[in-house]
Order: C-alpha cells, then structure tokens, then sequence
C-alpha cells in the first residue's frame, strides 16, 4: 500500500523499493532510531501519505551525529541524477552530446532581459550600511519595496504593511523557518500530492517536521472536476487519517500556481481550503512563486492576498520569491508575508541564518521598483517566450499520444506516461527515467512529487528554443524506443547507466 | 563567528540561554509554560481564560512584590533600562506573563471589561479588579512597546523560544536604531562599541566592490548552482586560505562548503556533529552569538570551560586555556550526564584577542583526538591580527594534523574584510561525510551567485589585498588601538593588550562596589544611559565579574565621543562609589 513508508513497502531485498532514486542500497532494518517514527499500517485506502523521508537512510558514521547521517543521505541521494547531469552538461559547442536538462524548474529564456536590467547602472551602488550588519527581516528599503511590489500584482483590497515583511534567502529558507517556529519536532503539514518534492527537505534539515500527503487522482470523478483535483473532502479525509495515527498536524501548504501540475485554485477554491483550515486551527502556508508565470492571461489567477477578506489572517502565511517569476533561482532571494507578528518576529529571528548580501537587497528593491519595466518589457516578452515554449512541447507531446496536464501556468507540462508501463509500477517509471537520462535528457519523475499512481512524468519546457528542441527529439526517441521498457528484466539495484539502447 | 548587530552587549542573559537549551518545554518548570498550556489549550472558553488571567495577575503581583525586594541579577534589554532593578527569571516571567496577557487581548478577549462568570480565584469585587486592570495596563505600558507576544499561540514552543531570544534583543536594536549616533544629523545618538565591526576601511571596500569587475553578470551566476557554492568561489576560497593560512599543502576545493555567513556554518555543523541536547566544550568567556547558533535551530549546548584572569601555577598570562582545564571540563560535562562531541575554539579569541601559540594548538588538538572529540576552530579573525610582533598560526597551517577527519575550520569575510553585511561564511573540512551533509543545508543557507562572484574577485585579487587593504586596515585598526588603550591608561584601568582582533577586554572591577554581577549590569546601564553600548562580560560567560568588551574598530570621531562618555560615567561611578562608602560606616 502506498500511504506507507518506502520501508516497509518494500520487499525483504530483492529489488528497490519506489524510491530506489534515492536509495543507494539499502540495510533497512537497522535499528536507527528516527524521531519521526513510524506507524504501522491502518489498512485505509490510498487517501494520505505520512512521510517519511529518511525511510531509504541507512547509514552509520563515526564522525556524524545521528542527524548528521540522515542530513547527509539527503545530500547523496538528491544528488544522483543531478550529479550525472552537472557531469556532463549539455554545452552547444563544447558538449553537444551532453545532457538536456528539463527537470529543474528554471525559467532560462529572460537572461538577456535581466542581465541587461540588473547591468544598468542604478544597481550598482555600494554603500556602507549595505555592507554592515542588516535588520535581520530584510532592509527596510527592501521590505517597503516588497509590500509596494506584492500590493500592485496581487491585487490586495488594502497596501501590504512592510512590517508584515521578512526577507530571507529563498522560499527554501521560509519553509524551514515555518516549519521550525509553527511545529515541534514530529509535527506536520499536510500537503496536496503531487508536490514539489524539495520541500520535504526543507521542512525536515533543521525542523524535523513531516509532510502528510493528500493524495489526488488522475481520474476525473465529476461534471465540474479536472485531474488531480483537490478538495475539501479529501483535506478532511487525509487530517483525519493522520490524527488516526497520532500524527500531529500544524498546518497546511498550497503551492499556488501548483507545481507539478501547473494548475491554479479559483478563489472559491481557496477560500474553501482556508475556511476547512481555520475550522481546524490549521495555519496555511500558500507559495505563490509563480504568480507572474501565469502566461494563459484567461485563466484567472487570483493570489491569496487579493482576497477580500481572509478566513484566518493570523494563520495565513505566504510566500513568494524572484526564483521563478524572475528566472533568478541562484539569486536567492524570497519573502514571507504574514500579518502575524509572532510568525515574523520568530522567522526573523531565524534569518541570521538565512541572509541576503546588502548589495542584492539593493537591487532586488531597484529590480521590484521599475514597474515600466516589468509591466512594459519584461513580463510582456516572457509570457510569450513562455506560451511558445509551451505551445511547442505540448504540440510534441500530443503528436506522440502522451495525455499531459497544463494549464497556463508555470514552466513545467505533467505528462502521463503511463502507457509506456506495462506493469504500472514505480519501478518501471524509474527505469523509464533512467533511460530518458541514458538518452541524455534529465526529465523528473512522478515519485519525486509523491505522486500516487507511476508514470506521470514533469517536462520542464522554459528553456532556449534549441535545447528544447534536441531535448524533445532525445525523449521522443525513448519513447518510440518503448517496447524494450517493458522486456527489461527486474533490475536488482540501482546500477550504473545502460547504454544499450542507444 | 558574526554577531548580531544589535550589541550582544545589552543581550539576554547568557545564563537564561543555557537554561532554555538544556531544558525540553516538558520538563520547564516555569510556571508560565503550564499557563500557557492551559490557556492555549482552552481559547475557546472565555470563562477558563478569565480565570487564568486572574491568576496571572495574582502571579504579576507577586512579581512584582519579589522583584522590589530582590537585588538584580542578570541582564536586561536596552528599553527596560527604568526597571533595571526588575531582573532574572522574574523579569523574563514577568514579561512573559504580560505578553501572555497581551495575547488575550489580541484574541479579543480585552482585560478592561469586567465578566460576569469570574473564577474561583476572583476574591475581588468588581472595582478592584477593573482596578487592577489598569495595573496592569500601566505595567504593559511601562514595561515595553511590545509589538510581539512571547507567548504566542500560534508559534511552537521552540518557536517561542526563537521569538523570546530574539525580542530583548530586537526592541534594543530598534532603541538603537531608533537614535543611533550620526557626525551631522544626531551626535547625542548611541555610540555603538558593542558589536564587533570594523568600520575603518569602508572607503576602501566601497571603492573596490564598484569597480567594474564586481558587476560581471552570466546566467550561471542566476541559476542554480552547486550546493556547496559556486565552483569558482570554492577553488578562490581553497587558494586564499592556502595563502592566508600558510598552508604546507595545497587546499582542496573539495573541501570547501560555503553558506551565508558563519552562523550558518556553525550551526550547520553543529547540527551535523551533535544531536540535540549534546554538547561542545568551550573555553569562556567567549562570543556568545555563538551560543545562539548553537541552540537557535540545533539545540546543541556549550559546556564551558572556565578561565582565570588570574595567573596560576599552569599558565603563563591571564585566562590563558590549559589542557588541564579541558580535561576537567570534560570531565564535570560528563560527570553531569553530558555527551560531549567536541570543542569550540576561537583564534585569535574573541573576546580576550589571544592568539594561540603553535605549542598549545598542538595540544588542544592532542586532547580532543584523545577523546575523540571533533574541533571546530573558529578564524574569523585571522588577518585582523594588526600588532606585527603577533604571529598567528592557522589550523590550517600545521604540518600534520593529528585528527584532520575531526578537525573543522571556519572563516568568513564579515571582520577580516568589515563586510559582515555580505552574509559569507565557509567551512574547511578534510571530512567528506561532514562537508556533505553540510553542503545539504546549501538550499537554506546559500549566497546569492552575484555575491558569490563578488567574493571570488574580492579574494582573488591578492595585489589589492596585500598592497592597499590589509595595511591600510592594519594601520588603521593599530591607530584607534592605541588610541583607546592610551586612554584606558590613563585612567588606569587594565585590561589586555594583544595586538588582534577589533576589540580590547578591560578590567572595570575597581568599579564594583561590591564586585558582582549585579553591579556589574547596574555599570553596563549606566554606559547605555550616556548612551554608549559596551559588553558586559557576563555575555561571554565570564565567571569574574567587572569585565567589558570595548569595540575599538570605529572612525575616531565616533571613538573620540564615545570615550568621553565612558569617561564621564566612570567619574560618576566613581563619585556614587565615594559617597556610598561613606554612608556605609555611617550605617554602621
């Protein structure tokens, strides 16, 4: 059943469980002590997940605390498929046989625009007090900014306070604060699934929280329903089942525009979710970070502080950060907006660890003030570098038959490749993935974001025209190479790549 | 390690850290957890909350009788100066219970209108309890401008904690911030010579950072990059320590993790090496931000291992670190049941500016591999050693390391290069497993790749550093050194006189009249009521009364005006002193 850990899912030691991404073979069974324990298996339909994201850890170490090894399982297992990858990047003329990489979230068709914004001269101003010792939230200068900034594009009834503001080194950074000052040790979100997998790591490095998944399904059930809806029946369903097992839960997370799905939640929607939070104590955390990545302008996306009147504004928290929005994941720059000053004086607190260089604080104001900009060239050219790009793979994806999900919004297309699993099983999507990256395209696969049924594929399409193209030109050859997937025997670990099929 | 910029000075107890650490909320005894307890556990019932309320104010009360009764003990933030007989847990109670109250009101449940179901406690009649409401109100008045509650219900506990830790010292920084020292526009302001900055060579940085170089842009610099930081910065970061350092062997880039800032890299580690609860030795007094790193996110506690200003049988000079004392640390650690992973060392030391010889590094070093006990060796302050007769050796330096797969090195830019705004730290490890898992924490903690570039060409151009900064800085730093101890001379107060870092400990226990702590932070008041921010040793857990940490790296104005009102304080002092021995005798 998969609502279990991978742990104890997985058969005595044959073969890999799901996760085998992640699992570099496995002792499982020695008696490492976690503190986010296991329950035993409820014998209750697939409707939540408690993870466990150290299920495939196994590890002793002379040298680290008990922590430390499973912080550092986390490090090697992210690392594999990223690792082949940055060996063997793809370069135009230097490694054109190298890997395509349409796995990572990243918007890389504004380089030009930005570079050539961040170039001008108003940002390079260096002062003394931005090499000194900051307000821990954020300068006020860039916290005004921010609240100015997020006022005008969320659309907010009322202006945001530059109080209710900090500043911190990406949203990774918020969640981990988040989830540090709302929940003690063991504690949990609840998070619709599937999700953008990192957060399990953000949440659990230094705050040991969990994630509780709420399973969606591909199946349309109704008239008014789409795939992998969520609703409020199956938050119920999923808060129940984790109290069942004694987990506890603080609070819920809404990615918004979604990842990996690309969908959005319609105000009634989320007006829904924060009233089944606010009827459970729940506080919310909503990740706007592609908000501005909305590029079908008819789907309507409404950000949570546009409402006007928010059920629980003490426990409603969200986030956003320049990452996507503003193809700059490596600046590291994201921001908490909370009208609960407990939240941000605590977060803020916390920021000591999770500072941004003055200088950057500088232009990420400048970057937020230039509205003409943004309005007049920068979000006008992106959305139609984004739609093309969409419009291409998608063309792609419906000239093979591959079924997929997208609705406008962020860099990503959610395939369904489950036509290409005989079997329907974790196992063969991870081989599935393992031959996409053999061909020398890095793709994510559906376990990566919890996501209950096996072969759902995300295909990230913002990138440049040309490595676009040769990366859907790799992952079609896969495909059209199909039948071998299913001849492959069992693998019985994780092995090093197979190359006879190129 | 970076400091907080809010003056460590004027901080939360020490003491009241280590207690936070060492205890889980289950076992606090603080009357106020329970109350918190019972009244988050019961929000919905206006009648259970009355009755906690009234109860508190019961506990206020006391509070208050104990608290004119008491003598003071412990530190106090800046804005509370007014209460500063208020002190110790009381104090912290006493905030606690009136945030506590201030929640309340925030859920709108208002303390002035009187209830009709009063609770069993509720002896009072209508009028003395709306009474007592103003009481109350006044207090929360006089008490601070809070903008935040302690006890929240919303934060977990530990997320209390985080907020309660950083409130006193969050307020201060507003205080300060609110009426910080300008040349033009506010010479009454506060002179800040608490936290450790170096703000002598700004011209010189300002001008190197916009040079054109520094604005390099590609998008790999936007993107993603390698967890353990930039590629480029990692081999700059290896070279320069291998220079810097003197290193016998070539550093590896390998072993090179960089976060934002040392906190984090200390933080990061210390998570990695302990689990919660465990404890690293170290010898005090020391930088207590670092108390904070530990125990904010890890949980993980400093033992400390006390020293003697004055000079003993085992040691050459005052609060000179002995292995003996280690050995006994350790051994009164694990006597009291702790599990000690390792050791904390700061070279040159922050706050005595001791450097350590090779000899005694050796056998430092010798002592934990004895014990297999990691170190972690903090060298924030390695090129800010500006007396020419002071040789430092770098970790680094050795020849042979007697435990490399244990043994950590820190450094960042923030006060070899007075830019602790630029949020740098980097950790040097021979450890693969203890780089790698640090190297996960490189999502929350990471540097933005336009500082990462940044940092490469400022470490990378050598000519620069050799020939305009580190002299100009050296010269610069000797200059305001001389010009403090001259005066600290001239008044003939000791203190010690070594030659690094930005700071000088002195000795004010001729000011003490008795010498204790409590008098102690009554001086320490005294300076921040003229307006000038100092640290009191106790923030450094110093176990003798009467010390202070003087930040002397600041333009010579400032300086200038900043010993003038530490001048006049000590006469006041001195004055008070005079008048209360004779009133003594008399009493008698």
């Amino acid at each position: 059943m998969f609502a279990l850990p991978e742990k104890e899912s997985r058969a005595p030691s044959t073969c890999p469980g799901p996760a085998s991404t992640q699992d570099l073979d496995s002792n499982c069974g020695d008696g490492l002590e976690r503190e986010c324990s296991r329950k035993p298996d409820q014998k209750l339909p697939e409707l939540y997940g408690v993870g466990d994201p150290t299920a495939g850890f196994s590890s002793n170490s002379s040298h680290l605390s008990s922590r430390g090894g499973i912080i550092k399982w986390f490090w090697d297992s992210a690392e594999a498929g990223y690792r082949t990858y940055h060996m063997d990047e793809y370069d135009e003329d230097k490694n054109p046989s190298g890997i395509i990489n349409l796995g990572t979230s990243e918007n890389k068709l504004c380089f030009d625009l930005l570079s050539k914004r961040l170039s001008q001269s108003d940002m390079l101003r260096v002062e003394p007090a931005l090499l000194q010792y900051p307000d821990w939230r954020g300068h006020l200068f860039l916290r005004e900014e921010v609240a100015r900034f997020l006022s005008f594009y969320c659309k907010s009834p009322v202006p945001l306070q530059a109080e209710n503001v900090v500043v911190l080194n990406g949203c990774a950074s918020v969640f981990s604060a988040l989830a540090t000052v709302l929940c003690e040790v063991g504690e949990a979100f609840l998070i619709p699934a599937p999700y953008y997998g990192a957060i399990t790591q953000h949440v659990c490095l230094y705050g040991n929280v969990r994630l509780v998944s709420v399973y969606l399904d591909s199946e349309v059930t109704g008239p008014d329903t789409r795939p992998f809806q969520l609703t409020v029946e199956k938050l119920e369903m999923a808060l129940q089942g984790a109290n069942s097992q004694g987990i506890k839960v603080k609070g819920l997370i809404l990615i918004n525009p979604q990842n990996p799905l690309g969908d959005i939640y319609s105000p009634a929607e989320l007006q829904n979710f924060l009233e089944f939070a606010k009827r459970h104590e729940l506080h919310v955390m909503v990740d706007e970070v592609y908000m501005l990545s909305v590029f079908e302008e008819s789907v309507g996306y409404r950000s949570v502080l546009s409402l006007e009147r928010l059920p629980d504004p003490q426990r409603t928290h969200v986030m956003w950060a320049t990452s996507k929005d503003f193809g700059m994941s490596g600046l590291r720059f994201g921001t908490l907006y909370t009208e609960n000053r407990d939240v941000a004086t605590a977060v803020a607190s916390l920021c000591r660890y999770h500072g941004l260089s003055g200088l950057v604080q500088h232009q990420m104001a400048q970057l937020l003030r230039d509205r003409d900009w943004i309005n007049q060239v920068y979000l006008p050219e992106n959305h139609a570098r984004l739609k093309a790009a969409h419009t291409y793979v998608a063309g792609e994806l419906r000239a093979l038959g591959i079924p997929f999900l997208s609705r406008g919004a962020g860099f990503f297309i959610w395939a369904d490749l489950r036509k290409y699993l005989p079997e329907g099983s974790f196992e063969e999507e991870r081989r599935l993935w393992r031959r996409f990256l053999d061909h020398k395209v890095l793709v994510s696969f559906g376990k990566a974001f919890e996501c209950k049924e096996p072969g759902w594929f995300r295909l990230v399409f913002s990138d440049k025209a040309h490595r676009l193209c040769l990366g859907m030109q790799r992952v079609r050859q896969v495909l059209e190479g199909k039948s071998q997937v299913a001849e492959d025997p069992p693998a019985c670990q994780t092995q090093e790549p197979r190359d006879r099929h190129r | 390690m970076d400091e907080t910029r809010d003056g460590e000075g004027s901080s939360q107890p020490v003491e009241a850290k280590t207690k936070a650490q060492g205890m889980s909320h289950q076992s606090d005894v603080l009357p106020c957890d329970q109350l918190r307890d019972q009244v988050i556990g019961n929000q919905s019932s206006h009648t259970q909350l009355m009755e906690t309320l009234l109860h508190l104010r019961q506990t206020v009360d006391d509070c208050i009788t104990q608290l004119t009764t008491r003598p003071p003990q412990l530190d106090l933030p800046l804005e509370e100066q007014r209460h500063n007989q208020a002190t110790g847990e009381q104090e912290a109670f006493l905030r606690r219970v009136v945030n506590l109250l201030q929640s309340g009101a925030m859920w709108g449940l208002g303390l002035q209108a009187p209830r009709p179901t009063l609770g069993p406690r509720d002896d009072a009649g209508g009028g003395q309890q709306a009474q007592l409401s103003r009481q109350l109100d006044q207090l929360v008045h006089q008490l601070s401008h809070l903008e935040v509650a302690f006890v929240s219900h919303d934060l977990s506990n530990r997320g209390i904690d985080i907020s309660a830790f950083e409130r006193s010292k969050f307020q201060d920084f507003k205080t300060y911030q609110g009426d910080k020292y300008h040349e033009d526009k506010n010479t009454m302001g506060f002179i800040n010579l608490g936290v450790s900055e170096n703000k002598l060579c700004t011209d010189l940085m300002t001008e190197r950072l916009s040079r054109s170089d520094m604005n390099h842009l590609e998008d790999a610099l936007l993107q993603y990059s390698d967890q353990r930081g930039q590629p480029f910065l990692r081999e700059e970061v290896a070279r320069f320590l291998t220079y810097y350092c003197k290193s016998p062997a070539r550093l590896d880039p390998e072993n090179v993790v960089v976060l934002s800032g040392c906190c984090s890299v200390f933080s990061a580690l210390a998570t990695v090496l302990c689990d919660p609860g465990e404890a690293l030795l170290t010898p005090t007094p020391f930088f207590g931000g670092l108390v904070m790193g530990s125990y904010l996110y890890s949980k993980v506690e400093l033992m400390p291992v006390h020293l003697d200003s004055e000079i003993t049988d085992g040691s050459a000079r005052p609060f000179q670190l002995t292995v003996d004392k280690l050995e006994q640390a350790l051994l009164e650690a694990t006597l009291k049941g702790k599990k000690v992973r390792g050791l904390l060392l700061i070279n040159p030391q922050n706050p005595l500016g001791d450097v350590y010889s090779r000899d005694s590094l050796e056998e430092y070093l010798e002592f934990a591999k004895r014990y297999n006990l990691h170190v972690i060796i903090d060298e924030l302050y390695m090129l800010s050693v500006f007396d020419d007769s002071v040789t430092f050796h770098s970790v680094l330096s050795m020849e042979s390391l007697p435990d490399p797969n244990r043994t950590h090195m820190i450094w960042g830019t923030s006060k070899d290069f007075g830019i602790s705004g630029f949020r740098f730290g980097a950790l040097y490890t021979h450890n693969k497993e203890v780089a790698s898992a640090v190297s996960s924490f490189g999502f929350l903690n990471g540097i933005s790749g336009i500082t990462q570039y940044k940092l490469c060409r400022l470490l990378q151009d050598r000519e620069w550093i050799d020939k305009v900064y580190l002299p100009t800085n050296h010269s610069r730093l000797k200059a305001a050194h001389r010009y403090i101890t001259n005066k600290l001379k001239a008044l003939k107060i000791p203190f010690l006189n070594r030659g690094s870092g930005l700071y000088v400990w002195m000795n004010l226990k001729e000011y003490l009249q008795p010498c204790t702590f409590e008098e102690e932070l009554l001086l320490h008041h005294r300076f921040l009521g003229n307006k000038l921010i100092l640290s009191p040793g106790k923030t450094y857990m110093c176990k003798e009364p009467g010390w202070f940490r003087l930040i002397f790296s600041d333009k010579p104005l400032p300086l200038k005006l900043a010993m003038h009102r530490f001048y006049e304080v000590l006469a006041e002092q001195k004055r008070d002193l005079r008048v209360k021995q004779l009133e003594d005798p008399q009493k008698e």
